[in-house]
């Protein structure tokens, strides 16, 4: 069994406090869509342009920890974008959709939003948990 | 005139626009809003179709549109504008929920996609509640 040491720790507890968090499924292989790059912007309201907060890829189990801090998640326009294009192509497949951007509105960031990404080549969907 | 038989004649004018819109052929793309909250076609929700331009990336709106009273937007495209490329359709999704009185989780919906043969038919459906919204490439 592998020991955990208390930087390991450290590194969870700092990874797994992010208020947002999304989870990407290849619905067509009925595996988690691992290895997928993403972004996080954030609308900058004065300049109305996107800012980028965070760029990621998705782990073997289709979570991306670590996408905002506490103190950086304040309310606003919020923008993931997920490479989902690539992500096809690289598994040898054409897809419809060359990324997805989801955009969504955050009024009280002391709660907790999950973002999931269902996806097959052809379809997609999306919903908001926590 | 009575009532009655102005409502006759209403259908009867109506049923002959709706032949019009669709005597020219109609539009290779085509997309369709449900609400999946309610179970009834997502109507009165307006929409608009970009192309993005090949060389610059930039996007170019080819039309604006409102779903009708079953969620279709019929003449999105003609067959000669439809070219193989990136679009875009953007749904005012979040204006939808407010004119109901509610708010939702998503301002609007963009979804990109790409046209590779445009001689194929090409359905863009958007299935939105105000917490969950999904599409799928049907023909």
């Amino acid at each position: 069994m592998k020991s955990v040491n208390s930087k390991d720790l450290q590194k969870m507890a700092v990874a797994e406090s992010s208020p947002l968090t999304t989870h990407v499924l290849n619905t067509s292989d009925g595996v988690p869509g691992a290895k997928m790059a993403l972004s996080l912007h954030r609308l900058d309201t004065r300049l109305m342009i996107w800012s980028m907060i965070s760029v990621g890829t998705t782990n073997e189990d289709g979570y991306c920890p670590g996408l905002i801090s506490r103190e950086a998640f304040i309310p606003g326009m919020y923008k993931l974008r997920f490479e989902t294009g690539s992500y096809w192509e690289g598994l040898g497949k054409t897809s419809f959709y060359p990324y997805v951007e989801i955009v969504f509105t955050i009024h009280n960031p002391a709660e907790r939003f999950h973002l999931p990404l269902l996806m097959s080549s052809f379809s997609y969907s999306t919903c908001r948990g926590n | 005139m009575s009532a009655f038989r102005l409502q006759q004649l209403k259908s009867h004018i109506l049923f002959e626009s709706k032949i019009a819109a669709m005597s020219g052929s109609p539009s290779p793309l085509t997309t369709h809003v449900l609400n999946t909250a309610l179970g009834v076609p997502g109507t009165n929700v307006t929409l608009r179709l970009y192309q993005q331009d090949t060389t610059t990336n930039v996007w170019q709106l080819i039309t604006t549109g409102t779903t009708n009273d079953d969620g279709r937007c019929p003449g999105l495209i003609t067959q000669e504008q439809f070219k193989a490329g990136v679009y875009k359709l953007h749904f005012e999704t979040g204006q939808y929920w407010a004119s109901m009185g509610q708010t939702s989780f998503y301002p609007y919906v963009e979804i990109v996609f790409t046209i590779t043969d445009p001689g194929q038919k090409y359905h863009v459906p958007l299935l939105v509640s105000r917490f969950s919204y999904s599409t799928y490439r049907g023909s």
